[in-house]
């Protein structure tokens, strides 16, 4: 601890005293944590017992979100990927242009352009609008577990597929890396043991690149549970949708806003550090 | 075999044989093929845009843009909202470099209280969605700190994208030679004159490119502050379409907006990238 750093901190708390002066004293704030905690977890009235409440409920679907759009999101960006680095023209006009178009919009520009076809064009033509609630092929435990509400589908089909297109572009940025980054000789050798363009893929090129792309799929997981705070404005009714009706509900902006804030910090966070132990064992073992 | 393994080929066999008909027509018929799929690609977008139940009325669109009343000119709507996304990017960019050189700085520092600010500013930033962060932008900071909403849209860009600038502008400067620092040393440089003199011309073509896409992206994510009602592009369109009801229409000029601007820059990009390569000889 030298003298800057002293001056540094002090700084700091300086700042964070007059936050809290200025709460207290000039908006005179009344700080009431525990209406907006009970919208985490709130005691059933007639059991008595401890049930999820809608922040619980908004932050299950952005984790449904996130591992869906993921899931989705790879099998674009595999396909994409490969059509970038194929030999041709079409298919890389196609995937490129995909990739820049997503990357030079605005995600919230995008995200109300897809809301708009595919929501009042795409889905009614599909028949996903049709499906009845209450069928038993929707309502059982697995489904909800996998997909939410059965009567939100809909919604959250349009969410996961908005941010599955969105995040593809990028991991077929990642994919095309990862391809690119095999050595020439590895495309060289398998084409001179005679295997197929397809063959060469599957059993030399991916096998490879599969275990490059890995890291930066995880740091995408983590990318995408942050965008999909972003599908709220669609009205998906995520984490950060709730977070918008409870500030509504009771008022308490201040409260619930760094709580959202404090629970999207927490998952990523942890996921973060989870995926970089991960990474760490996996490249001792590789040693 | 890989593009340029291909193109050493067929170099090679026109040298030895004259000029070479088999690759000249491959090249002809993956054109061709393009031109096929995408005029159908075209085709297909046309004829589902007529059969869908919309009224299209792009001969609306031109007020949009501006008006001439009496012999003046007046600007619509989104050339005014483009102007303040220009302006909200042009402002926070200047703020995003100084924080992220500030960031840098701490990062790279001894001092204990620069590398714990800088480490709580950047996982903050880096684990929460930028709407999270412009909530509570708007909703929490602004109130206690008395600013308004045009400011609280440019500080929270700000603070986003500074994380980003931080993290290029420390890879420029860890990017340069440890020899240099050392040599620098060995003849006496004082601190500010090293980096005055051997560190920052070095790093400086290594940040510059990448920081430009940070200003792009700015442009990208300023549409976000529509959602607090800043008066920029983004809601220029919302308000046209609640206005006009032609939904796609404003969508489409929109995004064509930005994807004009994004684009444009992106090209100048790599066009002062490959100027600075070749300084760099």
């Amino acid at each position: 601890m030298t003298l800057i750093d002293i001056l540094a901190f002090s700084a700091v708390l300086g700042l964070i005293v007059f936050a809290v002066y200025r709460v207290n004293e000039v908006l005179v704030y009344n700080w009431d944590w525990s209406r907006v905690l009970s919208y985490i977890l709130r005691v059933d009235d007639e059991t008595g017992q401890y049930a999820a409440n809608l922040l619980l409920y908004g932050l299950a679907t952005t984790l449904r979100l996130a591992v869906w759009g993921t899931v989705l999101a790879s099998v674009f960006g595999v396909v994409m990927g490969l059509w970038r680095t194929s030999d041709n023209l079409t298919l890389r006009i196609l995937s490129r242009s995909y990739v820049e178009l997503i990357r030079n919009l605005p995600p919230l520009v995008f995200i109300f352009i897809f809301y708009f076809f595919v929501s009042s064009q795409m889905f009614p033509a599909m028949g996903i609008d049709n499906i009845n609630p209450d069928n038993a092929a929707v309502d059982n435990r697995v489904f909800r577990l996998l997909f939410g509400d059965p009567q939100l589908l809909p919604n959250f089909l349009a969410g996961a597929l908005c941010l599955a297109l969105f995040e593809g572009a990028y991991i077929t940025e990642i994919v095309r890396a990862g391809i690119q980054s095999i050595a020439k000789g590895q495309w060289e050798a398998a084409r001179a043991i005679g295997l197929s363009r397809f063959n060469v893929l599957r059993d030399v090129i991916l096998p490879q690149a599969l275990r490059r792309i890995l890291p930066p799929l995880a740091g995408q997981f983590i990318t995408l549970i942050k965008d999909s705070a972003i599908v709220s404005l669609i009205s998906i009714q995520e984490l950060t949708f709730m977070a918008t009706e409870v500030a509504a509900t009771t008022t308490k902006v201040f409260e619930t806003w760094i709580l959202v804030g404090g629970i999207y910090f927490v998952l990523c966070y942890s996921f973060a550090l989870f995926f970089g132990t991960l990474e760490r064992r996996a490249s001792k073992t590789r040693r | 075999m890989t593009m340029q393994a291909q193109r050493i080929e067929i170099s090679r066999i026109r040298e030895s044989r004259g000029p070479d008909l088999r690759g000249l027509s491959r090249a002809i018929w993956q054109i061709c093929q393009a031109v096929l799929v995408l005029g159908l690609f075209a085709l297909l977008i046309w004829r589902g845009a007529q059969s869908m139940e919309y009224n299209w009325q792009w001969y609306r669109i031109q007020p949009f843009f501006y008006r001439v009343i009496d012999g003046e000119l007046i600007w619509g709507p989104l050339i005014k909202g483009l102007m303040v996304t220009l302006q909200l990017a042009a402002l926070s960019g200047v703020i995003t470099i100084a924080i992220g050189l500030a960031t840098a700085l701490m990062r790279l520092s001894d001092s204990i209280s620069g590398r714990v600010i800088s480490k709580v500013y950047l996982e903050a930033i880096r684990n929460t969605p930028l709407l999270v962060q412009l909530f509570l932008f708007y909703f929490v900071l602004a109130p206690i700190f008395g600013i308004d909403r045009f400011w609280a849209g440019v500080l929270c860009l700000s603070f986003f994208e500074g994380s980003f600038a931080s993290e290029i502008i420390r890879g420029g400067i860890v990017g340069v030679d440890r020899g240099q620092y050392e040599a620098a040393d060995a003849i006496g440089l004082n601190r500010y004159n090293k980096f005055r003199h051997v560190v920052i011309p070095q790093s400086l073509p290594m940040i510059l490119p990448p920081l430009t896409g940070v200003m792009i992206s700015l442009i990208k994510h300023s549409a976000i502050v529509s959602v607090i009602a800043v008066s920029e592009l983004t809601t220029a369109g919302l308000n046209l379409i609640s206005d006009t009801f032609m939904a796609f229409e404003v969508w489409f000029l929109v995004a064509g907006i930005y994807l004009a601007v994004t684009i444009s820059l992106s090209v100048g990009v790599s066009v002062l990238e490959v100027f600075l390569n070749k300084n760099k000889r």
